[in-house]
C-alpha cells in the first residue's frame, strides 16, 4: 500500500511556514579584511538580500606600499628588490619584466644563456604559483586533501628555485644585463665563474617528470569530484567582451575563450624556441579558470624539459658599467606572469634612478570586475568565484 | 603573427594619427585632452584595442624633492597615459594628453571601458586629477583623512628628508676599489 501526502492538508506543518515568499531586509555584510578567503587583506561590502548579493564594494589598501614612490627614490638594481615583493607567490617572475625594460632602455644585449636561465626559473615559478592555487582553491570549496599534495609538489620547485638563487620566495637573482652568479655553484672567481649548481638538469628533469605525473593525479582527484564540479560548472561565468573591457589578463581572460598569450606575442623572453600549447577555455566559468591553470602547470614542465635540453653555453652577463645609469627615454614592457599581464613604464631622464615608474599588475585589474561578476550571486558562490580569480594582495595594491 | 606584420600595423596605426612616436618598441599617440574619449573609442571600435591595460599620469616638473629633475626644461604639466591592447595579436599603443597643472580635468573613459574604474580613482589620489563623469571618485588606496597627492613630484618622502638622497649606503665603493685605495696608501 502506498501513502500519498496532500500538501494542503499536512498535519505538522503551519500555514505560515510554507509561505515561500518570505519577506527578507536588505543589510550589509562587511566580508575580511581578515578572512581566510580573501587571500590577504581584501576587504569586501556585499549588499545582501538574503542569500543573493545584490552589490559587491571591494576595499583596497590595507597592503599599500606605494612602490611607484619608492622607485623614484632607488637606483635601478635596488629596485629589483622592490619588485620582487609584488606578487610573493612568484616573485621572480616579478623581476622579468622590470630588468627587461631597464634592458631595452640601455640597449644590452642579454646573453642567450642568461636568458634560457631567466626562462625556465619564470616557469618554473609559474608552476609553484599555480600549485598554490590547485591547492588553495579546493580548499575554499571544502576539500582539503589537494591543498597536501600540492604543497608537497610546489616544495619541489621551490627547492629548484632555491638551488640556483638562493630564496625561495624573493629570488632578487636577475641583474641587468643577465643573471646573479647562481648560488652553491663554487668559486666566485673570474676565471672560474659560478653557473647552475651540480646536479640541477637532472634534479630538473626527475621534479618535472613527476610534477607531470601530479597533474594526473590533480585531474582526477579534484576534476573528478562531483561536488567541485558541482561548484564550479556554470558558477561565475565571465564573457570575453567584459573580460576585455575591464582589463582581466592572463588564465582568467584565457578560460573565457581569448588566446592572448604574451609569451608568444612579446619578445621579453626567448619562447619562440619552444613548442607549447595555449590552453583556453570554453565557458568561462569557475571550472575553466582551474582547468585552464591545470593545463599551463603541464604546459610550463613541458618548456622547462625542453629548455635544459637545449640550454646554450656561454656567459651569464653582459658588460653593462659598475654604476648603472639608464640613458633618457621612455618604454613600456609586459609580459606574462601567472596571475596576468604584469607591466612596467619605465620613464628615465638619464639618472641613477626612473623618473617615472608605473606597474601594471594583473590582479588588480582582475579582482577590478568582482562587482560586475559577483552581482546576482549566491553568498557560497561568492567564495567559489573569488577563488578561482587566483589573486594576490601584493599585486592588488602594490 | 611575425615581427613585421606586427610592425606594419603599428606602422598604419602611426600614419593615421597626427602625433605619434615608436621609440623602444612602444607605440605612443599623442592626442588633445578634448580628444581623449574621442580617440580611446576609436581605437577600440575601429582598430582592435578592445583590452584595457592601464591608466596613469606622469607629473611633469623641473622643481623635484625626490630623485632626479628631467633632464630638459619641461612646461610643468601632467600628462595622462592610457595603455590599449589588441588581444588578438598582442600590439599595444598608449594614449597621451596633457593637461594643465591649473586645471587637472579630464573626461572619464569609463564609459568605453569600464575597468578603467579604479586606475582612475588611482590616479586621482595619486595625483589630484578629476576625472569629469567618473560616478565614484573617491579614495581607492590611502586612508580617510591622508593629506596631499603622493605620486606629485613635490611630494616629499619622510625617509628622505631625514637621510637625504643618494645616502650614504647608495654611494659606498665596491669592495675592490676599497682594498686598492688601502694598498695605494700603504705604498
Amino acid at each position: 500500500m502506498t501513502t500519498t501526502i496532500d500538501p494542503e492538508n499536512l498535519p505538522f506543518v503551519s500555514e505560515t511556514s510554507v509561505s515561500v515568499e518570505i519577506e527578507t531586509e536588505g543589510m550589509i555584510l562587511n566580508i575580511g579584511p581578515q578572512h581566510p578567503s580573501t587571500h590577504g587583506v581584501l576587504r569586501l561590502v556585499a549588499k545582501v538580500d538574503g542569500e543573493k548579493i545584490s552589490n559587491v564594494e571591494p576595499v583596497l589598501g590595507y597592503m599599500h606600499r606605494g612602490y611607484e614612490k619608492l622607485a623614484e627614490v632607488r637606483t635601478y638594481p635596488q629596485i629589483t628588490t622592490l619588485v620582487n615583493r609584488i606578487d610573493w607567490v612568484s616573485g621572480f617572475c616579478n623581476e622579468i619584466p622590470f630588468i627587461a625594460a631597464t634592458e631595452k632602455l640601455m640597449e644590452v644585449e642579454v646573453p642567450e644563456r642568461a636568458k634560457y636561465i631567466r626562462l625556465m626559473l619564470t616557469e618554473m615559478a609559474r608552476i609553484a604559483s599555480h600549485f598554490v592555487f590547485n591547492g588553495a582553491y579546493p580548499l575554499e570549496i571544502g576539500a582539503l586533501t589537494p591543498l597536501f599534495y600540492a604543497m608537497e609538489d610546489r616544495e619541489r620547485v621551490l627547492d629548484l628555485i632555491e638551488s640556483v638563487t638562493g630564496g625561495r620566495f624573493h629570488p632578487n637573482f636577475n641583474r641587468i644585463g643577465g643573471v646573479k652568479p647562481a648560488a652553491g655553484a663554487g668559486p666566485a672567481t673570474k676565471k672560474d665563474i659560478q653557473d647552475l649548481p651540480a646536479g640541477f638538469y637532472k634534479e630538473t628533469r626527475d621534479a618535472m617528470e613527476t610534477i607531470l605525473l601530479a597533474c594526473d593525479k590533480f585531474e582526477d582527484l579534484v576534476g573528478g569530484n562531483e561536488v567541485f564540479v558541482a561548484r564550479t560548472k556554470g558558477v561565475g561565468v565571465l564573457p570575453p567582451e567584459v573580460a576585455t573591457a575591464y582589463g582581466v589578463s592572463g588564465p582568467i581572460l584565457r578560460a573565457s575563450g581569448i588566446k592572448f598569450d604574451l609569451r608568444t606575442t612579446t619578445d621579453y623572453l626567448p619562447y619562440k624556441d619552444f613548442d607549447y600549447d595555449i590552453p583556453i577555455g570554453e565557458n568561462g566559468d569557475c571550472f575553466d579558470r582551474w582547468f585552464v591553470r591545470l593545463q599551463e602547470i603541464r604546459e610550463s614542465a613541458k618548456i622547462v624539459l625542453q629548455a635544459i635540453d637545449s640550454i646554450p653555453s656561454g656567459p651569464l652577463q653582459a658588460k653593462v658599467p659598475k654604476i648603472i645609469k639608464v640613458p633618457a627615454g621612455e618604454c613600456y614592457v609586459r609580459a606574462e606572469n601567472p596571475k596576468g599581464e604584469m607591466g612596467y613604464h619605465l620613464i628615465s631622464e638619464g639618472g641613477l634612478g626612473p623618473y617615472r615608474l608605473k606597474i601594471r599588475t594583473a590582479s588588480f585589474s582582475n579582482i577590478s570586475v568582482l562587482p560586475w561578476i559577483l552581482e546576482g550571486v549566491l553568498i557560497p558562490d561568492l567564495l567559489a568565484i573569488m577563488g578561482s580569480f587566483d589573486f594576490v594582495l601584493g599585486d592588488v595594491d602594490r | 603573427m611575425n615581427q613585421s606584420e606586427s610592425n606594419s600595423i603599428l606602422e598604419n596605426l602611426a600614419s593615421i594619427f597626427a602625433k605619434t612616436s615608436n621609440d623602444y618598441d612602444t607605440l605612443k599617440i599623442y592626442v588633445e585632452n578634448d580628444e581623449w574619449v574621442q580617440t580611446a573609442t576609436k581605437l577600440k571600435e575601429e582598430h582592435g584595442f578592445v583590452f584595457f591595460s592601464w591608466l596613469s599620469a606622469v607629473d611633469w616638473e623641473n622643481e623635484v624633492s625626490v630623485g632626479d629633475p628631467p633632464k630638459e626644461h619641461v612646461d610643468p604639466s601632467f600628462e595622462i597615459l592610457c595603455c590599449l591592447s589588441d588581444v588578438s595579436d598582442g600590439n599595444f599603443a598608449i594614449l597621451s594628453t596633457k593637461i594643465e597643472k591649473t586645471n587637472p580635468t579630464i573626461t572619464s573613459l569609463i564609459e568605453v571601458f569600464p575597468g578603467s574604474n579604479w586606475h582612475e580613482r588611482e590616479a586621482y589620489e595619486m595625483f589630484g586629477i578629476s576625472f569629469v563623469g567618473h560616478p565614484n571618485l573617491t579614495k581607492l588606496y590611502l586612508p580617510d583623512g591622508f593629506e596631499g597627492n603622493p605620486l606629485l613630484k613635490s611630494y616629499e618622502l619622510l625617509t628622505r628628508e631625514v637621510k637625504p638622497w643618494p645616502g650614504e649606503v647608495d654611494v659606498e665603493p665596491m669592495p675592490e676599489s676599497d682594498i686598492s685605495s688601502e694598498s695605494e696608501k700603504e705604498k
